[in-house]
């Protein structure tokens, strides 16, 4: 005996509008979740990485006095290194402000010493002052992570907005669904009024349409996962192969809990659409036969 | 009208109260009718078009829940019922509707067999019996096909089967013979007297079809604007 059909004709029209309205949700709400996602990883990794540094800018001293500051510097608690850098690495500094013809000659570059602490560097930065000034020497201490609070909260507010978007495309497909489930309801009539009169429980009705959605859920939803996949990829690639500097963009590796998002996503939206067809058949048979 | 007494023991199959309905602020359909039939009666309901038949056939099959009067199913108030035991009260009725209400998506051995997959049986459990029962109803070469592919006689035997399935307490049909020859007309009366007879089904049929009323000698109800007429036989006793 052959498999019997379902109770519920096969899909029509309306819902392969529905599949692309869901896979679309989907997609965004994926690309939402990994932009959230990458830019959490981009401002951990960006702040563990500035906590703790710090630059000490010397005036009034040559090259070898800024080397004689660093040693001293280095020989402090909490610093793991320090370091005068090299005039390349001043030039690649301060080249964003003098464009690609480079540093003119004759202007004096400032001697800079660049700073590694395992400790808190607001604290270090005082103590070398003091440190400094008892050596003779001219300069000022300053700790990245004074700098790194701002675009912390930038990229906070990025995140928080990006789960925002999450949390308004997954109720907007919720509502998508429903709207959906009451018209195929509405269209099914006549099949839901024949299914009654043989004597079917609402439950049992409930359950064709749940079975309808969920399946139709997970299907729209992998096909939007996979399209956000393809986009991520892209960027991920397009972001590479960039010579432009991205420490500040979100961090779109690809890695385990980015792939888990693109697999748990289309599951999720194919609960979502389970539960609504549920509620809203249940709710809409109490006014039925 | 008075109410009739009961001239039986035990729970009439069938019991109608002052049973009125109206559809939104229309006209009454159905005026106070009173009804009582005993478990296995054989009765036939008839009347002109309009006269509020198909009306009172919702309300038997609970399609339909009257504006006043109480309607009672083997003992049971339907008014009072939960929708899941009203659903269980379904099970135990079969309807032949007058437009089939077959599913177009579903084979003929699939519609035939709706009653008992609704009901939770499995089909390895039932597909001989509905397989015999399509044959019976002369579509054994059809019970692959789907309604659209069968004629309008066809599909009314598929609706006639779809009903006698689940061997209903009561059976309901609405002009069960109005596609079909007279020969198969009268196949299937004698069809609904077996099973009466044989399983006390208590049957209730709407025809226009006075020969047939004629010939099977059944009690009858005639409705005529909405009321049953004072001569008709509204108590099988």
């Amino acid at each position: 005996m052959a498999r019997s059909s379902s109770l519920l004709p096969e899909s029509d029209a309306r819902e392969a509008a529905l599949f692309f309205v869901v896979a679309a949700l989907c997609f965004l709400a994926v690309l939402a979740a990994l932009t959230a996602r990458g830019t959490y990883t981009a401002a951990h990794a960006w702040s563990a990485q500035v906590e703790g540094e710090m630059t000490v800018r010397l005036t009034d001293t040559d090259r070898r006095g800024a080397e004689e500051a660093a040693t001293m510097i280095a020989a402090m608690d909490g610093v793991t290194e320090a370091r005068v850098l090299g005039e390349q690495e001043l030039e690649e500094l301060l080249a964003p402000s003098f464009g690609p013809g480079g540093i003119p000659d004759g202007i004096p570059l400032p001697l800079l010493i660049a700073v590694s602490a395992d400790t808190d560097t607001s604290a270090l930065a005082d103590a070398i002052n003091g440190a400094l000034s008892q050596g003779g020497y001219v300069g000022v201490a300053e700790a990245h992570s004074t700098y790194a609070a701002e675009v912390r909260k930038a990229l906070a507010t990025l995140r928080v907005a990006a789960i925002g978007m999450v949390i308004l495309l997954a109720m907007t497909g919720i509502a998508v669904i429903a709207f959906a489930t009451h018209a195929a309801l509405l269209a099914r009539k006549d099949i839901v009024d024949v299914l009654h009169l043989a004597g079917a429980e609402d439950a049992f009705i409930a359950r064709l349409f749940q079975r309808r959605f969920w399946t139709l859920g997970l299907k729209a939803g992998s096909a939007g996962s996979v399209a956000a996949l393809a986009v991520t990829a892209m960027i991920v690639f397009s972001a590479q192969s960039s010579s432009a500097p991205n420490e500040l963009l979100p961090k779109l590796s690809l890695d385990f809990w980015d792939l888990a998002i693109l697999v748990v996503s289309p599951v999720i939206g194919g609960l979502a659409a389970r539960l609504a067809a549920r509620l809203t058949v249940s709710q809409s048979l109490k006014s039925a036969l | 009208m008075t109410r009739p007494g009961p001239y039986f023991s035990g729970e009439p199959a069938v019991e109608l109260n002052g049973v009125s309905l109206r559809y939104d602020s229309a006209d009454e359909v159905l005026s106070d009718i009173n009804i009582r039939l005993k478990p296995g009666t054989f009765t036939f309901l008839t009347g002109a078009s309009g006269a509020g038949k198909s009306s009172l056939l919702k309300i038997l099959y609970l399609a339909h829940a009257p504006t006043s009067g109480d309607v009672r199913l083997f003992g049971q108030q339907t008014s009072t019922l939960s929708r899941k035991q009203l659903s269980a009260l379904r099970r135990r009725i079969g309807v032949v509707f007058q437009d089939f209400r077959l599913l177009d998506h579903l084979t003929a051995f699939e519609n035939v067999a709706l009653p008992l997959r609704v009901a939770g049986h499995k089909a390895q459990d039932y597909s001989e019996e509905v397989v015999d029962l399509v044959r019976w109803v002369g579509l054994g070469d059809r019970v692959n096909a789907h309604p659209p592919a069968l004629s309008g006689g066809e599909q009314q035997r598929l609706a006639i089967a779809r009903a006698l399935i689940n061997k209903p307490d009561l059976l309901i049909a609405d002009e069960p013979t109005g596609n079909v020859d007279p020969e198969m007309g009268r196949r299937i009366f004698r069809l609904f007297i077996e099973l009466n007879r044989r399983l006390n089904t208590t049957v209730i049929i709407a025809t226009h079809d006075m020969h047939l009323i004629g010939e099977f000698k059944s009690p009858v109800l005639k409705l005529q604007d909405g009321m049953l007429l004072a001569d008709s036989s509204y108590e099988q006793a």
